[in-house]
């Protein structure tokens, strides 16, 4: 019996630690696949790592966030070390009082403080204009800059602000155990408050500072909700960069950063614990190495040594600090936004060589995120990538800045097909970035003979094998289009007609779920039958699992089209029209359509693609895998791009949406 | 002989509205043993701190050779302190521990006299080891700290204070960590100590016998006042209320009236007394120590009264007897049991009398005496950390 219960207990610690590690361990497992898939195991490589090193955006963002998470420590410790004095020398009642102060932002839901901390920078930014152009106005000596954004600045001050309540919290405690006497018996043998506080206090409680520095470190290092609200256009934590390249799907590349930076906390974890193991031992065995040193570091020798060390550090310090800031003011930058996965990221590097303009390349999760962003002021990007609804909203809302086409003689490459359409008739404002249909993949294994309409998403021949689209616009066009009604129609009874086939689908258990991006593993691990996506994407599926298949359905279906566009008062107008130029050019086209596959509009990277393909590949493409991408004429004709909507259509999207219950 | 060396002139302090210090007046002679004695929140440590600096009094002066120092901080004066609990420094060894103060000594280079130089290590070091062997601890050198017994850090403390040679020791209820035995050698310690570097010493306790062994002036203080300062047998022998009375040694404090000089009255009785300058029949409180009275069999007594209670200490008996109400305490060295009638005497010289005091009537009765009571009284909570 007591066997028994052991056994029970043992199994069920061990499915515990199975559901805390599994996850991780997968991640971890995959990260040394061959091939770029997460479910099927292809054979071990260093590939992924390989390729994690050579990816600029990547290392950028490590980059930016050693640099934000050193600095926030270096800074928080100090300021946390001493306001916990601070705390320490207060009466009791108020120390409490202000413990609890400082424990609320620490519980707080990081959420809350990232926006909480966006709006006030952004509303800082507003009256810090204000301010500047009444200072500038009335005196000459010092011009203040009058436009302030959201950059490494904000993301410091951000990650300083939540670090200090972690130190605070593990220095506290080192004080209070510290006998009180001792700073008074420090001044009393000589020594001022000062030098007290470097002699006796300092030396007391750096095991509290030590730990609170790693805690700072690798909350700064972890942290992803805060960063995102505060950084704004033109810097990228790593944890925001895994972010944006999840949206469209996990690559083994970002298994690969994700276990680098697992590994890295988890070795900063273990440190502190050793270091708080280690405390609790009584100390007579400890630090005979250190001791050593600190002898060594006594003698007259060792003390210009240390004081050289210390000059050396406080100097690269400072270097640091200068290039920083001198690296964002001296080269020119160009802030852009785009889709996860939606550029061949050798085009940054060869536009920044080339032209010696930083990119700052930045992703949205959607057209309609997007628009949030822009509107909250927490966007200030010079390029973004919005669609052809989205793009026609913003001009009406005359956020968009007009383009000077002298300045991108590229544009004449762009087809005349898909120049002045109906977002922008009067080619002022866009220059067209990709383009392509939505369909249905479905997998022919599991499906008997070929789909040719839309019937397909609703029928309950299959049930619970269908994946919906996770967003109104696209899974109302489904039911629009089976129905034969216009994409923009703004007849409520069309629209509740559409709604009502949509929802009984739903109650009989058509849709397994509604998704975004999850179909692709979906799709490929073959948990699902049918999905309705985006015709580029069909092709990578395609390359995990043969079985797939794609069509643009009989009754027609939406075309889109994603544009470049230049935001008003964007502070790199030049800039931006330089790297749309550069992303027009059939070089560029041809580099894109390959890596995303969606259509170019650019006529002569669409005439060349086969050709550019073989030449890359040593094989012919495949004419109908072409056809998917550059969906041909006759196909087009049957779709329907989207329109912006009138307020009203929207309000009542978003009723249906709700009334849907997802 | 001696000079006076501090001050304190009026002082008052007050935390949270509550007055710690009422207008203290003290002055301290060099080379002087003094100690403030008294129970918790007496402001006998809020005293020390203030002449260590490490505490600003909310009114009033402190003095040092004549010179007016509230606002010197104190590593500037010429006061050291040995703190209660020692507050050694636990990221020192001995040797640092006591070299402490000498190293952030400057002094005038004697190459330059306009810059101030740093003792020399080999001065440092000679002074550091003289001291341990002044306070027996040769050889500890490279201990931990932690790793000494009580006493050994107790003599540490010491010696990091001495070091310096200042002109004043401050130390704190010192010996309130150690165990009874070690207690009563450090006390004689201390004195040879103090006898030997011929400075001022100003101790802070709250134990009476402490004081009464070591000092050469004694301070009671009571509610941020002075009770009575003399030697430890004025105090003894003449307390001046009720408080002084019961706090130094055991005391029958009873109501009585001043007949006339030489002659008190209590119980309806007149007992004659050395003690005058009182007015005609003006009342005060008569103490009398338990070891002056004699028992004596009933018809030879000035009063009678019944044993209660009896208490083997094995040098004496202490026993509890009720007159008419009111308990006595009585040392003596003959048995008398329980509920036996008795008779006392007292002897005239065995007779002080006091003038009524706002303590009157509030001891000197030993209605609920007991050991346990007794026992409680000497040990004192640990001060509270806003008074420190």
């Amino acid at each position: 019996m007591k066997r028994q219960n052991r056994l029970g207990s043992r199994a069920l610690m061990a499915l515990v630690f199975l559901f805390l590690y599994a996850p991780i361990l997968l991640l971890i497992v995959f990260s040394f696949n061959k091939g770029n898939s997460n479910i099927v195991w292809t054979g071990f490589s260093l590939d992924w790592y390989r390729s994690l090193f050579q990816n600029r955006l990547i290392m950028r963002s490590v980059y930016t966030t050693l640099l934000v998470s050193l600095l926030a420590t270096a800074i928080s410790t100090a300021a946390g070390t001493f306001a916990a004095i601070g705390f320490y020398s207060l009466r009791r009642r108020s120390r409490a009082a202000l413990n609890t102060v400082n424990s609320i932002p620490m519980m707080n839901a990081d959420i809350v403080t990232g926006v909480a901390m966006c709006l006030f920078f952004v509303a800082f930014f507003s009256f810090w204009g204000d301010f500047s152009v009444w200072f500038n106005s009335v005196q000459s000596v010092v011009v203040l800059p009058e436009r302030l954004t959201l950059g490494f600045g904000t993301l410091l001050i951000a990650h300083v602000t939540f670090d200090i309540p972690y130190v605070i919290l593990s220095v506290g405690p080192k004080l209070r155990q510290m006998d009180k006497n001792l700073v008074d018996a420090a001044q009393d043998l000589g020594c001022t408050w000062m030098q007290a506080f470097w002699k006796v206090i300092l030396p007391e409680i750096k095991p509290g500072i030590a730990s609170g520095a790693l805690t700072a470190f690798t909350m700064s290092v972890d942290d992803f909700i805060i960063s995102y609200f505060t950084a704004g256009s033109s810097s990228s934590t790593l944890a925001m960069t895994i972010y944006g390249m999840t949206k469209k799907r996990v690559t083994p590349e970002i298994n690969a950063v994700s276990t680098l930076l697992f590994v890295t906390v988890l070795v900063l974890l273990v440190i502190v614990n050793l270091r708080e193991a280690r405390a609790e031992r009584t100390g007579e065995e400890r630090r005979p190495v250190s001791q050593k040193l600190t002898r060594m570091l006594d003698t007259p020798k060792g003390r210009i040594f240390r004081r050289g060390a210390a000059v050396v550090l406080a100097a690269s310090f400072l270097i640091v600090v200068v290039l920083l800031t001198g690296a964002t003011n001296a080269q020119p930058v160009v802030n852009v936004c785009s889709w996860g996965e939606y550029i061949d990221e050798d085009l940054i590097t060869r536009f920044e060589e080339e032209t010696g303009i930083i990119v700052n390349y930045q992703t949205a999760e959607s057209n309609e995120a997007l628009y949030s962003l822009l509107k909250s002021g927490a966007g200030d990007y010079d390029v973004i990538v919005p669609s052809d609804y989205m793009i026609s909203q913003l001009i009406e809302e005359g956020m968009l800045a007009e383009l000077d086409y002298g300045q991108i003689p590229n544009y004449t490459l762009i087809s005349e097909r898909f120049k002045g359409l109906t977002y922008d008739p009067q080619e002022r404002y866009t220059v067209p970035y990709a383009w392509g249909t939505v369909g249905i993949i479905y997998n022919t294994a599991k499906v008997e003979g070929p789909i040719t309409s839309w019937s397909a998403m609703f029928d309950e021949k299959y049930a619970g094998n269908v994946l919906m689209f996770r967003n109104s616009r696209d899974a109302m066009a489904t039911a629009l289009s089976y129905l034969g009604y216009s994409l923009n129609t703004v007849d409520e009874t069309e629209l509740r007609e559409a709604f009502q086939l949509l929802k009984d689908a739903k109650s009989r258990g058509v849709y397994q779920s509604f998704v975004m991006d999850e179909i692709f593993q979906k799709l490929e691990g073959g948990n699902a039958a049918i999905g309705a996506y985006y015709a580029g994407d069909y092709l990578t599926m395609l390359e995990n699992n043969e079985d797939l298949a794609f069509v643009v359905p009989e009754e027609g279906s939406n075309w889109f089209m994603d544009a470049m566009c230049v935001l008003k008062d964007a502070p790199h107008y030049e800039e931006a029209l330089a790297w749309i130029n550069f992303i027009a050019s059939t070089e560029a086209n041809l580099a894109n359509m390959d890596y995303l596959w969606y259509a170019s509009p650019n006529q002569e990277a669409l005439e060349q693609y086969p050709a550019y393909y073989e030449e890359l590949y040593e094989e012919p493409l495949d004419q109908e895998a072409y056809d998917i991408i550059a969906a041909p004429e006759e196909v087009l004709e049957r779709c329907e791009a989207y329109l912006v909507l009138p307020l009203e259509t929207r309000k009542l999207y978003n009723e249906l949406w709700t009334e849907l219950g997802i | 002989m001696s000079k006076e060396l501090i001050r304190l002139r009026d002082l008052c302090m007050a935390y949270d509205d509550e007055l710690v210090l009422d207008h203290l007046n003290l002055y301290i002679n060099d080379k002087e043993f003094l100690t403030l004695l008294g129970p918790s929140g007496c402001g006998k440590t809020t005293t020390l701190r203030i002449i260590g600096g490490f505490t600003t009094p909310g009114s009033g002066d402190v003095l040092f050779d004549g010179v007016r120092i509230n606002d010197v901080p104190p590593y500037k004066r010429q006061i050291n302190t040995v703190f209660q609990k020692y507050a050694l420094f636990p990221h020192l060894n001995v040797f640092e521990n006591v070299a402490f103060g000498l190293r952030m000594q400057r002094r005038p280079d004697p190459a330059d006299p306009k810059r101030r130089s740093k003792l020399p290590e080999e001065e440092i070091r000679q002074r550091v080891l003289e001291m341990l062997e002044a306070v027996s601890l040769k050889g500890f050198e490279n201990r931990r700290t932690d790793a000494l017994s009580g006493g050994q850090q107790q003599r540490v403390a010491i010696a990091r204070a001495l070091v310096n040679r200042p002109k004043v020791l401050l130390l704190d209820e010192p010996l309130g960590a150690l165990d009874l035995k070690l207690r009563k050698d450090m006390q004689i310690e201390l004195k040879r100590i103090q006898q030997q570097v011929g400075i001022t010493f100003i101790y802070v306790t709250h134990d009476q016998e402490e004081a009464l062994t070591m000092s050469d002036t004694i301070v009671v203080m009571d509610k941020g006042s002075i009770q009575q300062i003399g030697t430890p047998e004025d105090i003894y022998n003449e307390p001046k209320n009720a408080f002084v009375a019961d706090f130094i040694g055991e005391s029958n404090i009873i109501d009585g009236v001043m007949v006339r000089d030489k002659l008190v009255q209590m119980y309806g009785r007149q007992f004659p007394c050395l003690d005058g300058g009182f007015a005609e029949n003006e009342p005060v409180d008569v103490v009398i120590r338990p070891e002056d009275i004699d028992i004596v069999p009933v018809e030879q007594g000035q009063l009678t009264g019944t044993v209660t209670n009896v208490t083997f200490k094995g040098m004496q008996y202490d026993i509890i007897v009720d007159f008419r109400g009111f308990k006595w305490l009585i040392q003596t060295t003959d048995h008398s049991p329980v509920g036996a009638r008795i008779g006392i005497k007292i002897d005239p010289d065995g007779i002080h009398v006091m003038k009524k005091s706002r303590y009157s009537g509030l001891y000197g009765d030993y209605s609920s005496f007991s050991d346990e009571y007794d026992e409680l009284d000497t040990v004192e909570p640990e001060e509270g950390g806003d008074e420190a």
